[in-house]
């Protein structure tokens, strides 16, 4: 590419965009780079950049007399590598409900790799400290907290917050802390009341709000060991805004006393996940993954907005990579990061009504993928996505591509233990327990041993408890997530 | 609709696997056994599958290592694991290789699981590092591929015969 940047590229457009985008992005960008707000070295060159962009793609003669001396559009690179498989191509014209599978993968282009700046991080730790935390899981939690610390670089920004019944800002956000001074806090942390977790995500985000910044990781990561009470509902609408505002929310659930299924609903709808820490000694691990992982972020979260064919509805989204976790559906839809040095996979369920296959060609969904990163100065396009597939009478049936197999096979077992959970908590007792039973059988076809007994275990449990026991039932949950990990991180 | 083989499970049409008990109702290998069925023409001759139930506690299928000519009759289970013992190991191969240079061979250490299948065999790799190859071919791992008579697998470089009976 030649020396003048791609005006297209620079306002993160395609090249058949209309005025309006033209215009929507420009101001979007100019917003960011201006003089008055920007921090990043060299973002004054790029606002002026983007301004000769606007100029001139905003008249047509001069936009058309700039098309011109564009090479091709498909010589120029793209920042995303997708790959996009789907189980089958033909639908059957038939009086029965179809599924399609679809997986979905985005890398970061290896050259776009290079460029992209390291990304400072501006992230909140929400400890719960209600009494329930006393003793060695705090003592850890601390321990962990100190050594974080100093492994912040020099730009980053550290806030933490704990909360109980009320939340206390320990350390407020801020950059270049002393690292002694900011231990010594953590150190006279101490636990009372109950946990109330709205109060400790309130004041969490007033933290990472006072440095939010686009060029930013804005995180808030939060600890708990337990059950929130009547907080639900403004707990979600807080994540709502923060998703707006670009912050995500990753979930640590230490111990059996916390609620999954409330934390999963609550990370996820921001791109973010929770994990499992079932021992307190792995706190340490997890939250410094959690740190190392944040700081490979090449793309925070990428959000699907789409239209979905009358009929049709997204009966399930999994993300399998990073950070494995089942996606809320909703418009649009948040799939989660892209990291440096690992891909981000989704895998969708599309279930279709018989009724509406009336034409030869069925367009699935259509919608854009858009791309939101902080370690690139230019916008990423939006990537347009559009499923079709075509009807006819007598379906071939096809085989579906062997990545995508693999992903259901592990997704499947996934979903069983989902399935078991709906089964027992609506009393179902007896079919709950076949389903775990099936799965243990599966897993001890694939060599997953401890897991199987994990399950036959918990099958004892609620023959005699006519219910899960907390600690297996997350267990099983977290262990079959576990499956998607792989041995070494690929893009 | 597809009703699943394993568990007569109703599954809707286009499932891939069965919800119910996540037997895989597809069979993606389908295409690529045609594509290599000309380099076994001659074993086909010698195809013929084995009867489900009857052959009970009977030696239903013979690993047979060529490098040292060992012979691994399975009789009471009806799914075996392959790999090899090592310390700290929380989960132990059904069949360990070790004295036959499974380690030098690049054999996992849980490499790879073989079960009967409606009197067909099957082998599925359990993701390990060096790979299942099946008359020289491949296979993804955690996907069933069926076994047929005379069909060489090769854990890694470790070769074996597959002796149906």
């Amino acid at each position: 590419m030649s020396n003048r940047p791609d005006f297209y590229a620079l306002l993160g457009l395609p090249r058949s965009a209309t005025p309006e985008d033209i215009r929507r992005s420009y101001l979007k960008a100019a917003k960011r780079l201006h003089p008055d707000t920007n921090v990043g070295p060299g973002e004054t060159e790029l606002f002026l950049d983007v301004q000769l962009a606007y100029q001139t793609l905003s008249d047509p003669a001069q936009r058309s007399a700039y098309n011109s001396t564009l090479p091709p559009e498909e010589e120029t690179s793209s920042v995303i590598d997708q790959q996009i498989l789907i189980s089958r191509t033909e639908l059957s014209r038939t009086q029965e409900s179809q599924l399609v599978y679809l997986l979905v993968k985005l890398s970061p282009n290896k050259k776009f790799i290079e460029t992209a700046s390291s990304v400072p991080l501006n992230v909140c730790i929400a400890l719960d400290c209600s009494t329930s935390m006393n003793g060695v899981k705090l003592d850890i939690v601390k321990a962990t907290a100190i050594q974080l610390i100093h492994k912040l670089k020099p730009q980053d920004i550290f806030s933490v917050v704990s909360f109980s019944d009320r939340a206390e800002v320990v350390i407020p956000a801020s950059r270049q802390n002393s690292a002694l001074k900011m231990g010594n806090r953590i150190q006279h942390l101490q636990t009372s009341g109950g946990t109330e977790i709205l109060q400790g995500l309130q004041a969490s985000l007033e933290e990472v709000r006072r440095f939010k910044n686009p060029n930013y990781i804005n995180h808030i990561i939060l600890l708990t060991d337990g059950h929130t009470y009547g907080d639900e509902k403004p707990s979600y609408e807080l994540a709502q805004a923060a998703k707006e505002e670009n912050i995500g929310i990753s979930g640590l659930g230490i111990g059996s006393g916390w609620n999954d299924v409330f934390l999963d609903r609550l990370a996820s709808s921001t791109g973010g996940h929770t994990m499992l820490v079932s021992q307190p000694d792995d706190i340490e691990r997890l939250l410094t993954e959690k740190f190392a992982d944040l700081s490979q972020t090449f793309s925070e979260n990428v959000s699907f907005d789409y239209e979905i064919a009358d009929g049709v509805e997204i009966s399930y989204a999994f993300r399998l990579q990073p950070e494995t976790s089942p996606i809320v559906i909703e418009t649009p839809l948040q799939l989660g990061p892209i990291r440096r040095n690992w891909a981000l996979s989704v895998l969708f369920e599309f279930r279709i009504k018989p009724q509406t296959l009336q034409n030869d060609n069925f367009s699935l969904i259509h919608g854009r993928l858009e791309i939101y990163s902080a370690s690139l100065s230019m916008p990423i396009p939006p990537i347009p996505i559009e499923i079709r597939l075509s009807v006819v009478d007598n379906v071939v049936i096809e085989t579906p591509p062997p990545i995508l197999v693999q992903a259901l096979s592990k997704l499947t077992l996934y979903r069983m233990q989902e399935k078991a959970r709906r089964e027992i908590a609506a009393g179902n007792l007896n079919s709950g327990a076949n389903q775990l039973q099936k799965l243990a059988t599966r897993l001890l076809a694939q060599g997953e041993r401890n897991l199987a007994k994990t399950i036959m275990l918990e099958i004892e449990h609620i023959e005699r408890d006519k219910n899960f026991s907390e600690h297996g039932e997350k267990q099983i949950k977290y262990g079959t997530r576990a499956l998607f990990l792989p041995e070494e991180r690929t893009l | 609709m597809i009703i699943c083989p394993n568990c007569k499970a109703q599954e809707t049409d286009g499932a891939i696997f069965c919800s119910e008990c996540g037997t895989q109702l597809a069979q993606p290998d389908s295409a690529q056994t045609q594509k290599f069925a000309n380099d076994t023409e001659e074993l086909r001759s010698e195809i013929f599958y084995v009867d489900d139930g009857p052959n009970q506690g009977s030696t239903w299928i013979t690993l047979h290592l060529l490098e040292t000519g060992d012979i691994f009759p399975i009789s009471e289970r009806d799914e075996f694991t392959l790999g090899r013992l090592s310390e700290n190991q929380p989960i132990e191969p059904d069949i360990d290789l070790t004295p036959f240079k499974a380690f030098d061979n690049g054999v996992s250490r849980l490499h790879a699981v073989i079960r009967r299948n409606k009197g067909n065999a099957v082998v599925v790799d359990l993701g390990s590092s060096n790979g299942t190859y099946v008359n020289g071919l491949r296979i993804m791992p955690n996907i069933e591929q069926p076994l047929r008579h005379g069909d060489i697998v090769a854990l890694g470089k470790l070769k074996m015969q597959i002796v149906m009976s």
